[in-house]
């Protein structure tokens, strides 16, 4: 595998419904050992664009390379080295979150004790080991966020791709999430993240690129794009050009 | 059913539901015939009240046994509307239609019959009227009461078997010579008490006693009314989360259940071992599993056994020789719904987790295969174990026919079951103990699919009358089985290559949830 290979390359990647591209023509690149926030409007194609480099959706046309490996043709060398939390649950309701840890760690290739031991170790970390005995089912929307986290990190990936990591997790539970991811990019991993919440984007990422209707409008640094005096919501708002006020209905 | 090849999913729904409903359509006709000849006006004084007590029956009780009650209003979700309740409740009776849709043409072929029979009263087949409401109103009742006791985890299983024991006992009693056999029998004959639901209508039907026939039938269903209404409104109010909490959990899980769910582990290595014991763990746990795997042997005994035991428990017929196999692989019909047609369906949107991970998805249906063939032999096991309780005759060839017959039919139904749990996956809720569908409508799928897994099977039955020997019968079914796993191997390649292309469609059918009515 080439060392010096960005973590993500992505080429001319399009994907169409129909006739309607959902991502069109994106060509982007996220250095290793980096953050990097994927912003953009609600129907921007973040999704799209995340379950492409995923394998979850074939795209129409384009490239992309992960870790330096091109997909689809090394899918399954990609999928060891990569850590996924996507937007829509890959949780099992009817197992316990120690058992589904365990489990993902185990189809990951971890021998069975290293899985078991590594999950008990993740939920202590993510403070979920009071409920580790608790169905999946009965955990609320945080904890299932933290317990797919735990889950991503178990076989210790160079690269994670995140839908949304955040969405529906108290402050408390996202402080302690934040720090651990910041922890993997000390540590080498790269982290790829989609979020609609900006402050946390700002805050966590090096490198952010946001995208509307399918296509890349702005991409840069973080320091790059705020400029001296703006905030990364000044930002986004500006390169996505809807600047309005809110309106209002006389019936309301 | 809900899936993502929209045509193909109503061509196949269409094709069932043609058959099906035009097979009824035509017992409709056929008695609407009969009805109408003047001839037969003693046949039907003798015949009625039985025939419509049987349709209360079919109505009422085959829709909880199969687990399968129609379509049916999802109140937590319409709770938050301001909608009244009596609208809701008028809602819930037409949709309990669904449950019964055969027994309505049933009724509607009685209404024609009356109308055209010269010697019969008009006004007669105005009869069916309050009692088609008279099972509206008890239906919605009955299946409210069941399915809130059903969301009581500690005790649906307890509450399942009752029922199955309480369905079952009419035919043990009407194919079992007893005391109490002419008794009972009377209940079916115009000789029953006339104040019965059935036998009202069936005197109003014939203008007998009409006034009287004609208050008791509507009093019946006032009654029903009430009682319907009662129940909805408890279910309105019910919490079924709270009612499911907690012995879901396991806590205090034992050794031994831990054993069990590792067993395939230890003797499969991984990933292959870890897909099994997800899927064991999982099952094990979802409500709707345990009913049906309940279901099948308990509905397998109960409906097979008396038949074959016949009225003085002579085992001499077909079934009374056979009845071992024919309650294994009927137990494998029913188990098939939850192990083979579609086998995401449980897993819903975690399904994703499978093309996400570095694990080839041939393992991944391999597992689920295994894990159903677990299941299917536990089931077997069950079933025997039950025979041999009741003191019948069990010996080493009687179980060699029973394994060897399910696993031939098994490698069948599983081959199919790979491609349609790809070209027709949809979301299940585990917890539902219900199946929205109509009962009929499932026994329909099952009985056109039958035949077809059958009839492997069926060649080395025939084998062994052609040649009047048991070498003959196993050798046509080991021949079956080689023919079988060579289209396993095909079938398993072609979903394989199929879940590849599709897998985007597939997740974001499996991941739907239920609109404000579930069917």
């Amino acid at each position: 595998m080439p060392e010096l290979s960005p973590a993500i390359e992505v080429q001319n990647l399009r994907k169409l419904y129909g006739s309607k591209a959902a991502v069109d023509g994106l060509t982007f690149s996220v250095p290793r050992r980096c953050f990097f926030g994927f912003l953009g409007p609600n129907g921007a194609g973040k999704t799209t664009t995340i379950k492409m480099l995923m394998g979850l959706a074939p795209p129409s046309s384009g490239a992309i390379q992960l870790l330096g490996l091109s997909m689809p043709e090394h899918a399954l060398e990609i999928k060891r080295l990569i850590g996924l939390v996507p937007d829509e649950s890959l949780l099992f309701d009817h197992l316990t979150g120690g058992e589904f840890v365990e489990f993902v760690g185990r189809i990951y290739g971890l021998e069975r004790p290293v899985a078991r031991e590594r999950s008990a170790e993740l939920l202590e970390l993510f403070e979920l080991a009071g409920d580790r005995k608790k169905l999946i089912a009965e955990y609320s929307k945080g904890m299932r966020k933290r317990v797919a986290m735990a889950a991503a990190l178990i076989h210790r990936p160079q690269l994670f791709l995140m839908d949304e990591p955040f969405e529906g997790v108290d402050a408390v539970g996202a402080r302690l999430m934040k720090d651990i991811l910041l922890e993997q990019v000390r540590r080498g991993a790269t982290i790829f993240l989609t979020s609609h919440v900006l402050e946390v984007v700002e805050r966590l990422c090096d490198r952010v690129a946001i995208i509307n209707e399918g296509r890349l409008v702005l991409e840069g640094s973080m320091a790059e794009l705020r400029g001296a005096s703006e905030t990364l919501e000044d930002a986004f708002v500006r390169a996505l050009g809807v600047e309005r006020t809110a309106e209002t209905l006389d019936w309301l | 059913m809900r899936n993502f090849y929209p045509r193909a999913g109503i061509a196949w729904t269409a094709i069932v539901g043609l058959l099906w409903y035009g097979l009824w359509t035509v017992a409709a006709v056929a008695t609407a015939r009969v009805l109408s000849d003047p001839d037969n006006i003693a046949l039907m004084n003798k015949a009625l009240p039985g025939a419509l007590q049987l349709m209360f029956l079919y109505w009422q009780v085959v829709p909880l046994l199969m687990a399968a009650t129609g379509a049916s209003l999802e109140l937590r979700k319409l709770q938050a509307y301001p909608i009244p309740v009596s609208q809701l409740f008028a809602i819930e009776v037409m949709l309990r239609v669904t449950a019964g849709i055969e027994m309505l043409l049933v009724l509607i072929g009685i209404a024609a019959g009356v109308l055209l029979n010269p010697r019969l009263p008009h006004s007669g087949a105005l009869a069916v009227v309050p009692y088609i409401l008279f099972n509206l109103f008890l239906a919605v009742g009955v299946r409210d009461v069941v399915a809130r006791i059903l969301a009581r985890k500690r005790i649906r299983e307890a509450a399942f078997l009752l029922l199955v024991i309480c369905a079952g006992l009419p035919q043990f009693l009407l194919t079992r010579g007893s005391s109490i056999d002419g008794r009972f029998r009377k209940l079916f004959t115009g000789d029953s008490w006339s104040g019965w639901p059935w036998t009202a209508t069936a005197n109003l039907v014939r203008g007998h006693d009409t006034l009287r026939a004609a208050a008791l039938i509507l009093a019946w269903t006032a009654a029903a009314a009430v009682f319907g209404r009662w129940q909805f409104r408890r279910t309105l109010s019910f919490d079924a989360q709270a009612a499911g909490a907690g012995s879901s959990r396991p806590g205090s899980r034992q050794g031994w259940v831990e054993r069990f769910y590792r067993l395939p582990s230890v003797l499969i290595r991984d990933p292959l071992g870890a897909l099994i014991e997800k899927e064991i763990r999982s099952l094990t746990r979802s409500p709707r599993f345990r009913l049906v795997f309940l279901m099948g042997f308990t509905f397998g005994l109960v409906v097979w056994l008396p038949m074959a035991l016949g009225r003085s428990g002579a085992t001499n017929s077909f079934l009374g020789t056979n009845y071992l196999t024919v309650v294994s692989v009927y137990s494998l019909l029913l188990l098939s719904e939850v192990c083979f047609w579609n086998s995401f369906g449980f897993d819903r949107s975690a399904t994703q987790i499978y093309f996400l991970a570095p694990v080839p998805f041939s393992r991944v249906l391999i597992g689920k295969n295994l894990s159903a063939v677990f299941f299917i032999l536990i089931e077997i096991s069950v079933v025997t174990a039950v025979c041999a309780l009741l003191r019948l005759p069990l010996n080493a060839q009687r179980l060699a026919e029973a394994y060897t017959v399910a696993g031939v039919v098994t490698i069948f139904l599983l081959s199919a079951g790979n491609l349609l749990s790809i070209h027709q996956a949809r979301g299940v809720n585990p917890t539902a103990s219900f199946r929205s569908s109509a009962a009929g409508r499932v026994q329909s799928m099952l009985f056109l699919i039958y035949p077809i897994a059958f009839l492997p099977a069926g060649l080395a039955y025939l084998a062994r009358y052609a040649f009047d020997t048991q070498t003959a019968f196993f050798a046509v079914l080991a021949v079956d089985a080689v023919i079988g796993l060579i289209v396993y191997r095909i079938a398993l390649e072609s979903a394989v290559e199929a879940a590849e292309r599709l897998k985007e469609k597939m997740v974001a059918s499996l991941s739907l949830g239920d609109g404000p009515i579930t069917g």
